[in-house]
């Protein structure tokens, strides 16, 4: 008897195809094509208006800026995010008693809401905050540090908040791996000698390298679209002269409100797609010369 | 993992980024009955439950008028309204007679999605001038809403902080330009006090009497040289310490904010500003003197529009006259200290009336000050585009920038903001 059509297994794929179209497929389609009209939220007349919108966001300083930033934020959250919390995953990974308070309390940042966190550090930060007040008392500064005003300061701020936020749950990621690598290879590596720094470089790093490959790629994808940490920091207005920027904050302000201008953030959102490939292209070919 | 795998991978992402929907709004206006008749939606913005009871009263009135007639009353929250009507107007689902401000209507105006509320009628009959014009904007013809309510802003002065600073809270600043000085004033004697508390933002340049934008419209003028000595101003005051560092965070909260908690002695509100202040901080009780805004007081204006795609545009028109007509904005005027923008209504003695309260010499002010009041911001600068102005001020503030540099850099950004709408 025969038990099964030719059209069975599209009958079970479709509902996941369909979900692909309408919510990704479609989606990035119209967003391409969007990027070559003068499209408006209140509709009315597009029209097609060629790479005018590419073309001005070449000769856009804010386009240069907010990249600036978004590259600047992942070539620093990627080696941080990347190799700290392998260090402390090995730090917590022993079965001793109470390390599961210390695990419990790396993870918390991750499960507290960006918004909230957001605002903690908002506190913490400002020119009356915590950290400038403390200083002030202990007569280590005279005027409040501006890390919610200089340009530099409130990204570095910023990263560092995405730094925190990151590293438990990455931590956890390594976890997972960790378990995987081969304690007799530690065992015999030890029994050649081997410290506890040369066994992390020669079994544990080698061991868990796939998992970095894949943090990596989390870690840059993540930190090319970072929005909460920078919006919130700087109040949603991009810091003094919207000089703190990211490339999706700016996104977020073109096609907002009566006035958005979907042609323009479309076309922002192209070029934010190409940038977000530069890094994994590239660390996708590392990774490849070297499992050769 | 494979590169082809990874390329899979980041468009995924990518798609997942770039949601984009554009609604194509038409403008297929369906009105099909010159009758008042039939059921429509009257939508207001953040009114109930404080107001409930007067809307249905006001919706009751109508239907008992015009038998036939139903409202059905919804009342939008105050965050995200403009969100909310961007995105009824985009899905073609605009209640029929809608509570817009200008700046909101004057979108979809441009895109045919209001009725021209002056044709066949002479509105001037029946509101006073300033909120008629409220409602007309450059390049569409005709006027897109009847003004609702009026408000104005009023100075409001902290006396305790006035008489310990060496100054007279009897005669606080009437200029902006008074304000530099008292404001040094309170700082030579009071270090950690502060008078002023916000940056310069458009209405400061129109009360400076610069000129915002050209005649036809099509472009902002503002980056004069005596504009950018006002932003050079700001910049020293904030350099010698008159304004509070936190101007130019990110979590500066206002003026109106900073007055409440005592950190300045200086705030703009409307002529319900005082029972606010008094209620968020009981301390402030007898400590607040109210006087006259700075140079040029500023009109608000509140209105009520027509849905262009209104099944029943009679019946909206007429509701819309309805809920503004004089008897109904009285009546609202007497309920919260807003004003009503019907001529006959400048004969209710109410508004006038100082009755010896703090509220009421501010409700008399308020209302003495709308003869003069003018809107100090243009309905072409829309929100971002004072966020922009704002960001590069606060560069120039902060004296990483000139205030020419900063304000020829906004205006260049606004111009082509303002092209692309």
């Amino acid at each position: 008897m025969k038990t099964q059509r030719w059209f069975t297994p599209w009958v079970l794929v479709l509902p996941a195809l369909a979900w692909l179209l309408v919510f990704s497929v479609w989606p990035s389609i119209n967003t391409l094509r969007l990027s070559f009209t003068d499209a408006k939220p209140l509709g009315g007349d597009v029209d097609f208006v060629g790479l005018r919108n590419y073309t001005d966001m070449l000769h856009d300083g804010d386009v240069r800026t907010a990249l600036l930033n978004s590259v600047i934020y992942m070539a620093i959250c990627l080696p941080l995010l990347t190799i700290l919390p392998l260090l402390l995953a090995v730090l917590v990974e022993k079965k001793l008693p109470g390390i599961a308070f210390f695990r419990t309390a790396f993870y918390v940042p991750v499960i507290a809401s960006a918004v909230v966190v957001g605002l903690i550090w908002t506190w913490l930060l400002d020119d009356r905050g915590l950290i400038n007040n403390l200083a002030r008392h202990l007569h280590l500064i005279t005027e409040p540090v501006p890390f919610l005003t200089d340009r530099w300061l409130l990204l570095i701020s910023a990263i560092s908040l995405t730094v925190w936020k990151g590293l438990g749950y990455y931590m956890i990621v390594y976890l997972a791996a960790l378990g995987n690598v081969r304690k007799d290879l530690h065992e015999a590596a030890a029994i050649d000698g081997a410290g506890a720094v040369r066994r992390f470089l020669t079994v544990t790093v080698p061991g868990v390298r796939g998992t970095m490959f894949l943090v990596s790629i989390l870690v840059s994808v993540a930190a090319l679209r970072v929005f909460s940490e920078l919006y919130i920091l700087t109040g949603g207005k991009g810091g003094p002269g919207g000089k703190d920027q990211s490339l999706v904050m700016l996104i977020q302000q073109y096609a907002g409100g009566f006035y958005g201008d979907f042609g323009y953030a479309s076309a922002l959102s192209v070029l934010l797609f190409v940038v977000t490939l530069i890094p994994m292209i590239v660390l996708a070919r590392l990774n490849l010369r070297s499992e050769r | 993992m494979r590169i082809r795998n990874l390329t899979a991978a980041a468009a995924a992402l990518a798609l997942a980024l770039t949601t984009a929907a554009c609604g194509d709004a038409k403008s297929d206006t369906s009105g099909t009955s010159d009758k008042i008749t039939g059921s429509i939606t009257l939508q207001t913005w953040a009114l109930t439950p404080k107001f409930t009871d007067y809307l249905n009263e006001v919706i009751a009135g109508f239907t008992a008028k015009y038998p036939g007639t139903s409202v059905k009353l919804l009342d939008q929250p105050g965050d995200g309204y403009s969100a909310k009507v961007l995105a009824q107007a985009s899905s073609n689902t605009l209640p029929d007679v809608i509570n817009l401000p200008p700046d909101f209507a004057l979108p979809l105006a441009k895109q045919k999605l209001l009725v021209d509320v002056s044709k066949d009628n002479d509105l001037s009959k029946t509101y006073v001038q300033g909120g008629i014009d409220a409602y007309k904007f450059n390049g569409v013809a005709g006027v897109f809403g009847y003004p609702w309510y009026l408000n104005t802003d009023l100075d409001y002065w902290n006396v305790k902080q006035f008489k310990d600073c060496g100054l007279d809270a009897n005669t606080p600043p009437a200029t902006t330009q008074e304000l530099f000085t008292q404001a040094a004033t309170m700082k030579a004697k009071c270090p950690d006090n502060f008078l002023m508390s916000r940056k310069p933002d458009v209405s400061d340049f129109v009360r400076a009497g610069i000129k915002i934008i050209s005649d036809d419209g099509k472009q902002f003028v503002f980056n004069t040289d005596q504009a950018a000595a006002l932003v050079d101003q700001y910049k020293d005051a904030y350099a010698k310490g008159y304004l509070p560092p936190s101007v130019l965070n990110s979590d500066y909260q206002g003026n109106s904010k900073l007055f409440t908690q005592g950190k300045v002695a200086w705030t703009t509100g409307g002529a319900t500003g005082l029972a606010d202040f008094e209620r968020d901080n009981p301390s402030l009780k007898g400590q607040v003197t109210v006087s006259k805004a700075l140079d040029t007081p500023p009109l608000y204006v509140q209105g009520v529009s027509v849905s262009a795609k209104s099944k029943y545009p009679a019946t909206a028109k007429a509701f819309a006259e309805w809920i503004t007509n004089a008897d109904n904005q009285n009546k609202f005027g007497h309920l919260v200290n807003i004003f009503p923008s019907t001529i006959s209504s400048a004969s209710d003695s109410y508004f006038g009336k100082d009755d010896g309260t703090p509220a009421g010499k501010a409700r008399a002010l308020a209302f003495g000050e709308l003869k003069d009041a003018k809107n100090l911001i243009p309905y072409e600068v829309n929100s971002d585009m004072q966020k922009l102005l704002d960001q590069q001020i606060a560069l120039a503030v902060k004296g990483d920038e000139s205030g020419k540099k900063a304000l020829d850099d906004a205006v260049a950004k606004m111009n082509q903001m303002l092209s692309r709408q």
